[in-house]
């Protein structure tokens, strides 16, 4: 399932004219990209940090646009750079142990606020990033972002058999660890021991 | 797999994927794109048009000895630092670690590592070296760390012996550490490299993953796996580090010893029957570390394990179809090995 030419080569053309200089095509691609890029932090640090950090990773990806050898790659490359951006995070705030412990982080925040929905949504996410890396990603993108599968494919650069994949999985293990929690089971956290 | 609706949205709608949309849709991107038109225009670019451009004949004179003479002193200047460049700024944990004939003995002394330039730690000393626009590393006790290159877009050190711990947040392809038996790329990652007197190696990666080569030898390291390697042959197979012993000891056995071909079978299949699903990581490495003969066995059993995109036949692969292992290996979520085919090329010309 290829996706259309019209699409990659605009956005081919955006890459080009951002490289060239111009600023307004890299606002366009910020428009196509900034859900990907929010939903990447989104799973890996806490979510009072993520705005920031997607202004941060664009601002970097600005300047090292330069470095980029093939555009037709540029959702790779900037997928990349938000991920090595994700790790800097717990590199600077000194507490890689926090990787380790999303689930926690998430209940904290939650105990704040008293909407019962919203504390739903938070446990939800919590569970959200217990995942494998391999399905967090995707699913997040899938259910935060509102991507479709094709177009996260697309995004990051993978076929779509191994998004289609990763998200029918990843999905399957979040159903398994919502039921456990439904039955005040939950096993100890993952995210460490992918 | 009834799953349109969570692959694109369309098909019956799955009640509980959409209430998941729903309840998470919350936390969604929501933020309008900065004003990067602004941000060019506050960049410190002076543009002097001709309304502007009035002065004497005098003045001018005078700025263009004054430029030679900066220029020459800059070029003269250049050609005798052969450490020019970025330098890393290290800093003492405990001991005293030194560069040179530099010891720093304080917490609060600094220094900084230039290009050739080599950071020892001795058995009781422990240092750290950071550059803002890389990473941060830290040196472990009896270690010896040189510099070979830095300048922005290509770090490139050389660990002669020692660990090394490696936080590297710099773009993939950009950092780079050569050993006595391989080299290593980061490809955005946190890792440990450890190098003994004999050269041989081990690398270890907690975040991300990592690029190791020799001579055409090539092993993907991600996160959870551990990789080992030695002179004159290069880098091991690649193993997630809860694999059981069994299959750890046969790799390192298939790896590195002298042994006949009849012991050589007798290890792949251990490793063929031993491996867990989990372990698609080392069988993939393996089918391109197998002969000809053995390769459908591998292929055999990684197919069980984690099923082949179909994009990819067992033909294409057995023949090593370079697109096809690529693809297989993308589709095992480890990390796009695009970025190690562009990566590896870049750092190889530098």
């Amino acid at each position: 399932m290829a996706q259309p030419t019209t699409d990659t080569s605009a956005e081919d053309a955006l890459v080009n004219a951002a490289r060239a200089g111009d600023r307004s095509a890299f606002g366009l691609l910020y428009d196509r990209y900034a859900r990907m890029v929010h939903g990447i932090l989104l799973c890996r640090v806490p979510p009072r940090e993520v705005d920031d950090l997607v202004q941060e990773v664009f601002l970097l990806a600005l300047r090292k646009l330069d470095s980029l050898r093939d555009i037709s790659r540029f959702g790779a490359w900037l997928s990349t750079i938000t991920r090595n951006r994700a790790n800097d995070y717990f590199r600077r705030s000194d507490s890689l142990d926090r990787a380790t412990d999303p689930e926690a982080e998430e209940l904290a925040e939650s105990r704040t606020n008293d909407h019962v929905v919203e504390q739903e949504a938070a446990m939800t996410l919590a569970v959200l990033r217990t995942l494998p890396e391999t399905y967090r990603e995707p699913l997040t993108l899938r259910l935060v972002e509102g991507m479709t599968g094709p177009e996260i494919a697309m995004r990051i650069g993978l076929t779509h058999g191994s998004v289609r994949v990763n998200l029918h999985r990843g999905m399957q293990m979040l159903r398994e660890k919502l039921a456990e929690r439904v039955q005040g089971n939950l096993p100890e956290k993952t995210l460490g021991a992918e | 797999m009834k799953d349109d609706y969570l692959w694109d949205g369309s098909g019956e709608p799955d009640p509980e994927v959409q209430k998941l949309e729903n309840l998470l849709g919350r936390y969604r991107h929501d933020q309008p794109a900065p004003a990067f038109d602004q941000l060019s225009e506050e960049r410190p670019a002076p543009r002097w048009g001709f309304a502007s451009f009035r002065f004497s004949f005098q003045i001018a004179a005078v700025a263009a000895v004054l430029l030679i003479g900066v220029a020459a002193f800059l070029i003269i200047r250049a050609r005798l630092a052969s450490n020019a460049g970025p330098a890393w700024e290290i800093a003492r944990i405990e001991g005293a670690p030194r560069v040179g004939w530099h010891s720093l003995s304080a917490n609060s002394e600094t220094a900084k590592l230039k290009v050739g330039q080599t950071l020892v730690t001795d058995n009781t000393s422990r240092a750290s070296i950071t550059l803002d626009e890389t990473g941060r590393i830290e040196v472990d006790a009896a270690s010896r760390l040189r510099v070979v290159a830095s300048r922005p877009g290509h770090e490139r050190l050389s660990l002669e012996r020692g660990t090394i711990h490696a936080t590297i947040w710099a773009p993939p392809g950009e950092f780079v550490v050569d050993t006595p038996s391989a080299v290593a790329v980061d490809l955005g990652c946190v890792y440990t490299l450890h190098v003994d007197d004999s050269g041989a190696g081990l690398l270890r990666t907690t975040m991300g993953w990592v690029g190791f080569k020799l001579n055409g030898r090539e092993s993907f390291i991600p996160a959870g796996a551990v990789c080992a390697t030695r002179p004159k042959i290069g880098p091991g197979t690649p193993y997630l580090e809860d694999a059981p012993t069994s299959f750890r000891d046969a790799l390192t056995k298939f790896d590195f010893a002298k042994i006949t071909p009849q012991e050589r079978n007798v290890l792949l299949g251990i490793l063929l029957v031993d491996a867990r699903k989990e372990d698609a990581l080392t069988l993939w490495h393996l089918l391109s570390r197998v002969s000809d003969t053995d390769r459908p066995g591998v292929y055999d059993r990684l197919a069980a394990l984690a099923p082949p995109p179909k994009d990819v036949t067992s033909e294409g692969v057995l023949h090593l179809d370079q697109k096809m292992l690529d693809s297989w290996w993308n589709s095992l979520g480890y990390g796009d090995v695009y970025l190690w085919h562009v990566y590896e090329r870049t750092w190889s010309e530098k």
